[in-house]
């Protein structure tokens, strides 16, 4: 699976490297293995990498992955009057282990966090993400819920965020393109950890709460934990 | 189930005074506490199978609408709000008050089989318990949450953690044992075919389902408590349209617009109902084009020509809606006393697309049928699969296209009138068939049927002499509903029955809203629908059933 | 018949460079390999991320790829390129080797097939690698290796929904294998061969001729039923809708795919679109006259070229028009239909042909 690199727990490093990347651009979400070998950039690889990035940009699979009111919208994105497949990018495949792009269309709560982290595990590298409505940014009208997670980011990165409620696929048409863009000029947010993580119940810190949830759960079983008081 | 249901006598059709029902029911009532909508009768705890069966059995009370849960400063409360499915205006509420430090009362489930998952969601929700439920246990949150969110004491600053159990996709050692040759199968919450985020676990024999559980909740979106913290006049209006979001925007704000309306007693002008009419029937088509388009998908697989067509008949509707409203989707249109505005400049404009519209939409729905219904190898997957008694689906109370697919005559907009259907010539579509493909074919119906009602509309609007054209009441400025007033009013949504519950606190908020979800209902027929068939079918039940999970969810 | 059998590629190859001895007939038959499989792969090439999509457009009113390159053909390196350039997730607990090879398997498989398909001339060159004497019965020999493929795949991915789809696979290939062969059976005693260039010469004649036009006797016309049948059963066997069962994405998530991801999938892709030129091969070769058609021997090619696309262009419009059958239906058409309906026409084949000769 590919969640084996290490993980950066320190929040405050999180959003500074997530930010500084953005302003950059140039992220290290493409990093081959070639390169690493011959350690600087020969002309050679760099002509290679530039085709490997025009090739990610001009051909992506999504996953078909609806989760609330943006999903009819991105199905109208996919369909007749929109239709994102001219770009490239309209090939929705089920399975996670056959896209490149998700596009998180809705509203993220407490119990599908952990699932989503799953699905994203899955899919192979060099994998995007594009979350779709307000809902992936702060949680959007919901924002205020017991039980919803204050925008996708708080557990998978983000690549582009496109704002909306719901998004008009036009709007979904442009994140597409422009992450097509961002990604052919080799530029992505790095992986980073975000605040929620799946973890072993075992991991947890002891307090009160997981003292009590010690009987419940098993100590291998792979566990999210929210807190919301230090939610945006 | 331990209550079989005997004959219904000639005596449950009669209607009864309240004081007549409050005699048949002799000693269980505690005293009255009637609702707006209908009489309520208060009972002790340990008695309410006992009052549900005799209201069921001798007063012909057979439909289970909702029970709306909720604590007060001394008190826990869960209210069973019945109806007869033959008349919905007859109408009894039972109010059940639990012990504040020990809520237990009675399940309703053994009389009422909806019951089952409505008081599961008043367990999670609000902290009641029920005693004799066969399967008390969270439905909405994780199972490992701490607290119930809507009741009074609960932080929702606390941490709170979500697990992620391991019930395994991947084959292991223990799933094998020398008894049995089945095998746990999850479907979903990511699965193209769960249209959003349902979770199923099954069990297969084989190919064929020995049984399905719908687990729900990842879509709960704590929609009530938004409600509950928003003003009646603006605030609550934008979140209807994210419950069931397939463009049936307008017909869940009108479910609200009905119940604030009926508790503030607001008169809506006529004008403005008939708008509401057309703009809520245009939402009718949306959302039965997506149901068309997603069954398609589930039954042939792939996004094939039925789905890209239909989504495509779904575009002119929603060109027609943004004219109106300004939004493709979250509409947001409706006032308490009205509309928000007036159809757009130039009207002519938007009477001739609308009437361009109706008129190639035989066209496209003859396309659907030569393209789908009458496609044998169509027929051959979705006719006598997915089987739904009528008896069954009352039982369940479930309401819309999947009760009106199973023969059963229940349609609000006819038989618990409001907004301008009255007035228009129309009918209640029904089929005998029970089945998946009934259900379908219900909806392509019912879609003829919209086109109707709006042609109507339009011709009724465009000569509406320009004087009178009112489009809202005068409403106050802050709505403040009388203190304690509680009401219950439905609507026929593009799934069925939509309810809403209110309960008002003198404030400018109300203190309960509860949103009776009509898909919430209908999933619960699922496993009654799939035991026993393949895996295949399973999928084309569950789209025939055309579940939202955000309005399953909330 | 009584023509001499044409030129093989290879022979032809050893003749042109006289290439001498044992060794000359390796390399010969080498390169001639090459060149027909890569013609193959570039069929495929075509047909996977760009044709299939503009065609599937077609049939739903959209216009698909049209950004990248002219009428968007650059999508085809694109994508494979990027496919390619994956990470190849290999999940915990699959079974290796079976995991590795079942990829290979299928599209070695299809191409395997094309070995003895008489795929007609162009210009001097006869494409067609090797003409044994049962090249009839290898070519669904090599073709039904692919269920092998699709059950190891299923198998070794452990997951449940791979387990399905391969489990499906096999069902299906069991009861639509033996009515395609006993079908092809009814062929094989009008023609009164195996060769496979014997079947194709022995439709050339013609069987009428209308206002001047000459219909050739090919098998279509010459037995439409057990055409019908063929077409029926080939879409089974490759797994085509309606009867996409093993994949049925809807419902199975990919099948037994689902597990599979960069080259791998990739493999998977490329021997599904090389099986769907296959089955149109076969078909070709069997009903529809082989090489034959208007204008000189020489571009016989072309004509075989525009079959199978023909019939590539028919399962993607299956595909955007046809419900998916139940496997249990599935089962039942092909047991209880199909499989009585071809022993019936072979029989009636058999006494026609007996009557006759």
């Amino acid at each position: 699976m590919s969640s084996d690199q290490p993980f950066i727990t320190d929040e405050s490093q999180v959003v500074t490297e997530t930010r500084d990347a953005r302003m950059t651009g140039q992220g290290d979400r493409f990093n081959s293995r070639l390169r690493e070998a011959f350690g600087s950039s020969p002309f050679i690889l760099t002509k290679f990498d530039k085709f490997l990035n025009w090739c990610r940009g001009s051909s992506m699979f999504m996953l078909q992955f609806g989760i609330a009111c943006c999903s009819i919208e991105m199905m109208h994105t996919y369909a007749v009057k929109h239709d994102l497949d001219r770009f490239g990018s309209g090939v929705p495949r089920a399975s996670p282990r056959q896209a490149d792009v998700m596009i998180v269309p809705g509203t993220i709560v407490s119990k599908f966090a952990p699932r989503m982290k799953r699905v994203y595990d899955q899919m192979p590298e060099p994998k995007f993400v594009v979350g779709m409505g307000s809902c992936t940014i702060s949680g959007g009208p919901f924002q205020e819920g017991y039980n919803v997670i204050k925008g996708a980011e708080e557990v998978i990165p983000i690549d582009i965020h496109v704002p909306g409620c719901p998004p008009r696929p036009e709007a979904l048409v442009y994140g597409v393109v422009k992450l097509q863009e961002r990604v052919a000029n080799g530029e992505a947010a790095p992986v980073t950890v975000k605040p929620y993580e799946l973890e072993e119940f075992a991991d947890l810190e002891r307090d009160e709460l997981v003292d009590k949830l010690a009987d419940q759960i098993d100590d291998d079983e792979l566990v999210m934990r929210y807190n919301f008081a230090d939610s945006p | 189930m331990s209550l079989e249901r005997p004959d219904t006598t000639d005596d449950a059709a009669i209607e009864r005074t309240p004081d007549e029902l409050e005699a048949l029911l002799g000693d269980l009532v505690v005293k009255r506490d009637d609702h707006l909508n209908a009489p309520g009768f208060v009972i002790r705890p340990d008695t309410v199978q006992e009052t549900l069966s005799i209201l069921k059995e001798q007063a012909g009370y057979d439909h289970l609408s909702v029970v709306s849960a909720q604590e007060y400063e001394n008190r826990y409360e869960s209210i069973y709000h019945l109806k007869k499915f033959d008349d919905p205006t007859q109408e009894v509420s039972v109010v059940v008050p639990a012990d504040k430090d020990d809520p237990v009362s009675e399940s309703a489930e053994p009389v009422f089989r909806t019951a089952d998952w409505h008081e599961r969601e008043a367990y999670d929700l609000i902290g009641v318990e029920y005693d004799d439920h066969p399967d008390l246990r969270r439905i909405l949150l994780p199972e490992t949450w701490q607290g119930h969110p809507l009741s009074m004491d609960y932080d929702k600053d606390r941490p709170q953690i979500a697990t992620l159990p391991e019930h395994a996709n991947p084959l292991q050692e223990h799933h094998k044992d020398d008894e049995s040759d089945t095998m746990f199968l999850n479907i979903g919450p990511h699965h193209p075919a769960t249209h959003g985020v349902l979770h199923l676990k099954t069990t297969l024999d084989g190919e064929q389902v020995v049984d399905v559980e719908p687990d729900i909740g990842y879509l709960h979106r704590s929609e009530e408590q938004m409600a509950q913290s928003g003003t009646y006049r603006h605030q609550i209006m934008p979140y209807p349209d994210r419950w069931d979001y397939i463009s049936a925007g307008l017909l869940n704000e009108w479910a609200y617009a009905r119940a604030a309306e009926d508790l503030a007693d607001i008169e809506v002008p006529e004008y403005a109902q008939v708008i509401r009419t057309m703009g809520a029937e245009m939402c009718r088509i949306a959302a039965h084009m997506l149901a068309l388009a997603t069954f398609a998908l589930d039954v042939n697989g792939d996004f094939t020509a039925t789905f890209m067509y239909a989504i495509n008949d779904r575009e002119r509707v929603q060109d027609l809606l943004e004219d109106l409203t300004g939004q493709r989707l979250m509409f947001n249109y409706f006032r308490l006393g009205g509309v928000v505005w007036d159809l757009p400049e130039p009207r002519e404009e938007f009477f001739s697309k609308t009437r361009d519209f109706l008129d190639q939409l035989p066209e496209s729905v003859e396309e659907y049928h030569n393209l789908v219904t009458s496609n044998e190898i169509f027929q051959m997957r979705t006719i006598d699969t997915g089987i739904l008694p009528p008896e069954v689906a009352k039982d369940y109370g479930a309401t819309g296209p999947v009760a009106r697919g199973s023969g059963v005559d229940y349609d609000l907009r006819r038989d618990d009138p409001y907004g301008y259907y009255d007035e228009l010539d129309w009918d209640v579509v029904t089929e005998d068939g029970c089945d998946n493909f009934s259900r379908l074919l219900v909806r392509m119906r019912e879609v003829e049927e919209s086109a109707k009602i709006i042609e109507q509309c339009v011709d009724l609007l465009e000569d509406w002499p320009e004087e009178e054209r009112n489009i809202q009441a005068n409403v106050p400025r802050t709505l403040r509903p009388d203190d304690d007033a509680e009401i219950y009013r439905a609507v026929e949504g593009a799934k069925g029955e939509l309810g809403i519950y209110i309960r008002s606190d003198g404030t400018d908020k109300p203190a309960r809203f509860k949103i009776r979800s009509p898909c919430f209902s209908n999933l619960q027929t699922l496993p009654e629908m799939a035991n026993g068939e393949y895996i295949p079918d399973v999928i084309a039940a569950l789209g025939s059933l055309d579940i939202v999970l955000g309005e399953v969810d909330r | 018949m009584g023509t001499a059998p044409a030129q093989l590629f290879p022979e032809f190859l050893v003749e042109t460079f006289g290439l001498p001895g044992v060794l000359g007939e390796v390399v010969a038959a080498l390169i001639a390999a090459a060149v027909v499989g890569n013609i193959v792969l570039a069929f495929t090439g075509v047909a996977g991320p760009w044709a299939k999509r503009k065609i599937t457009a077609a049939f739903t009113d959209r216009i698909a790829v049209n950004r990248v390159g002219p009428f968007g053909l650059l999508i085809i390196p694109a994508s494979a390129v990027q496919l390619l350039a994956k990470e190849l997730i290999v999940p915990e607990g699959v079974d290796r080797p079976a995991w590795d090879i079942a990829p290979v398997i299928l599209p070695a498989s299809a191409l395997l097939g094309f070995s003895v398909i008489p795929m007609g001339r162009l210009g001097p060159i006869n494409f067609h690698l090797a003409d044994p004497e049962v090249g009839f019965a290898l070519v669904f020999a090599f073709a039904s290796i692919a269920s092998v493929s699709l059950v190891m795949a299923g198998y070794a991915s452990n997951n449940k929904y791979s387990l399905l789809g391969g489990l499906r696979a096999v069902a299906q290939n069991l009861a639509y294998e033996i009515p395609l062969i006993v079908t092809a059976m009814s062929v094989v005693l009008f023609a009164g061969t195996l060769q496979m260039s014997g079947i194709v010469s022995a439709q050339t004649t013609t069987l009428v001729t209308i206002a001047g036009f000459d219909i050739p006797a090919w098998y279509a016309f010459v037995n439409p039923f057990a055409f019908v049948l063929f077409l029926t059963a080939n879409m089974a066997e490759i797994g085509r809708n309606p009867f996409d069962i093993p994949e049925a994405p809807t419902e199975i998530v990919a099948g037994y795919q689902t597990e599979y991801s960069s080259a791998y999938f990739v493999l998977f892709y490329l021997g599904e679109f090389v099986h769907i030129f296959l089955g149109g091969a076969i078909l070709a070769v069997t009903f529809l006259g082989g090489a034959s058609g208007p204008g000189p021997e020489s571009i016989g090619f072309i004509w075989f070229v525009v079959k199978i696309w023909g019939f590539f262009l028919f399962t993607q419009w299956a595909r955007s028009a046809l419900p998916r059958v139940r496997i249990d239906q599935l089962i039942e058409i092909g047991w209880k239909g199909m499989l009585v309906l071809s022993f019936a026409n072979l029989v009636l084949t058999a006494v026609i042909v007996g009557v006759i000769a």
